[in-house]
């Protein structure tokens, strides 16, 4: 039967404006990679990875706003993941079916969404000022902070994944909840919930807002926690900032590493989802 | 179609009327889901050592009745049972009796086949480990009595650390049997485990629970009125909550005693 032309006219529009706001958006995606790539690859050198900031003038590396992301980072998966798993096993099992866990997980949406320069700001009142000083601590614990909902909301929403008869068939057999949670769901959620830790990480690595309070920045090579400790975002935003060349190089070298990193988790999520998805 | 001639063939298995010992002894039993009242003052007993098959028409109540003997049921705060559920001389709906005990002592395998995402080994012995401190061969020992006892030991035993979701489903669900019984439970639980199968791993299974059943109290909640008559000695007919009739599967397969019976097994609704 045929098509009445003002439907074939509908959908020609409709699939036009579809397309059409698809190449937009992809436009400028490609562009910003574009522009890190061509500008941050011409800076790409070994000395990058292997000198320290420079002053002004001089030539030098990123390596310890490297070292001082790299170590954050990490401190706030630490600090994070376990208190971020932990808690969204709760909200999933424990819980469950109890007014507190809802508002818990309400809070927790909150939480996830907001900015990240108030979060900075709290731990600048509640550690930096209380401390005296900046300090990676500060730092971390306000990437923990940003860290922390987005584990939990994944934990909470992988372990729901999870058809209820796995846990009917685990105490079925007798089993206290801790090892139907360890043992069964937790194996059957475990991709979900290490795609979650990933991405979060991911969002936290180019946080810059909160590091600006706490970490603050650091000229020198410093492996101090409980010092100013030097860090990618800040840098790129400082030197960036700054009318040197030298510093406007290295801020495009450090903002094609950060993407780079990025997108290589991105991708390793895919991939681990992608492998999960196989099972 | 003449009225009192059952369209079931009864087989030998449910030719049996012998007198059994009551192992599950349920009184005036009584499930809500929230406010609706699911089961109705159930009253009977289940025999040892036999199998007992719960039949009605969707909604009627018995994988309700089957989901209150484990108390798997307690895992949803809306749902509640009043009533007896007396196993061994004990009531198990009591809130002192000891849910891994009762779990341990009942055993249950579900509608669609739920191995754990791990090797088949250690699904089978998943629970071994947390109810008896056992050495690795003695545990090797239990874990191929179990697969034995669930007439999967041949086609698994040269892949016992292969992942189990890589098994059929037939062979999923014989594993889930397997797991159940490898506790050493005394009760049986299956609620409709053949209906997610074909006919060729639905009759393993059958001829598995015929295997079974001296060695366990077996009650198995099913659909199919042929597999209730093949499977079974005796008999529940539930209907909108109440037990309508219990008896020796024959008798009620050939010569129900009430008519909603005679009207449900000769296909009148279902």
């Amino acid at each position: 039967m045929a098509v009445p032309a003002r439907r074939r006219a509908a959908d020609v529009v409709a699939f036009s404006f579809a397309s059409l706001a698809t190449v937009f958006g992809l436009f400028w995606l490609a562009w910003i990679l574009w522009t890190t790539l061509a500008q941050g690859a011409a800076a790409l050198t070994p000395a990058l990875f292997t000198q320290m900031t420079p002053p002004p003038g001089a030539s030098g590396g990123l390596l310890n706003a490297f070292y001082g992301s790299a170590v954050m980072i990490l401190l706030a998966i630490v600090i994070g993941t376990p208190i971020g798993i932990a808690a969204g096993t709760y909200l999933a099992e424990h819980g469950r079916y109890t007014r507190l866990a809802a508002t818990v997980s309400f809070i927790n949406d909150i939480l996830l969404s907001a900015p990240s320069i108030v979060i900075g700001l709290f731990v600048y009142e509640v550690a930096v000022r209380s401390m005296g000083h900046f300090s990676g601590y500060a730092g971390a614990l306000a990437l923990a902070m940003i860290l922390l909902p987005i584990v939990v909301r994944t934990t909470e929403e992988s372990l729901r994944l999870v058809p209820d008869q796995m846990r009917e068939a685990g105490f079925a057999l007798g089993l206290p909840r801790w090892r139907v949670t360890s043992r069964i769901l937790y194996r059957a959620a475990q991709g979900a919930i290490v795609t979650g830790v990933l991405l979060a990480v991911a969002r936290i690595a180019g946080e810059t807002a909160p590091l600006l309070f706490t970490a603050l920045n650091n000229q020198f090579w410093s492996s101090s926690l409980n010092r100013p400790l030097a860090n990618v975002p800040v840098v790129i935003f400082q030197y960036a900032m700054s009318p040197y060349d030298e510093w406007h190089m290295l801020a495009w070298a450090g903002a094609f590493v950060l993407t780079a990193f990025v997108l290589i988790l991105n991708l390793g999520v895919r991939f681990l989802a992608r492998k999960g998805g196989n099972k | 179609m003449n009225e009192t001639a059952p369209a079931i063939r009864i087989e030998a298995a449910a030719q049996d009327a012998v007198a059994r010992e009551v192992k599950i002894d349920i009184r005036d039993l009584n499930f809500y889901y929230g406010k609706a009242h699911a089961l109705k003052h159930v009253s009977f007993g289940v025999p040892s050592n036999a199998v007992t098959s719960i039949i009605g028409p969707s909604g009627c109540g018995k994988s309700t009745l089957l989901r209150t003997i484990n108390r798997i049921y307690e895992l949803y705060p809306e749902q509640r049972a009043t009533g007896e559920v007396i196993i061994d001389g004990a009531n198990v709906l009591e809130r002192g009796y000891a849910l891994s005990d009762l779990r341990r002592l009942v055993g249950m395998v579900f509608q669609k086949p739920t191995p754990f995402a791990s090797s088949i080994r250690s699904n089978v012995g998943f629970a071994l480990n947390y109810y008896d401190r056992l050495s690795k061969a003695e545990l090797n020992d239990r874990i191929e009595d179990a697969l034995k006892q669930a007439a999967l030991w041949d086609e698994v035993k040269d892949k016992l650390s292969a992942s189990a979701l890589s098994l059929s489903g037939g062979q999923q669900q014989r594993l889930c049997i397997a797991r159940a019984i490898a506790v050493r439970p005394e009760v049986l639980l299956l609620d409709e485990a053949t209906s997610a199968l074909d006919p060729i791993s639905t009759a393993k299974i059958e001829e598995l629970i015929h295997e079974l059943r001296e060695r366990f109290t077996i009650v198995v909640v099913t659909h199919n009125m042929q597999q209730a008559a093949r499977v079974s000695q005796r008999t529940a007919f539930f209907h909108l909550g109440e037990l309508v009739e219990f008896g020796n599967t024959s008798d009620v397969f050939t010569n129900p005693r009430e008519q909603r019976t005679r009207d449900y097994i000769t296909g009148r609704y279902g």
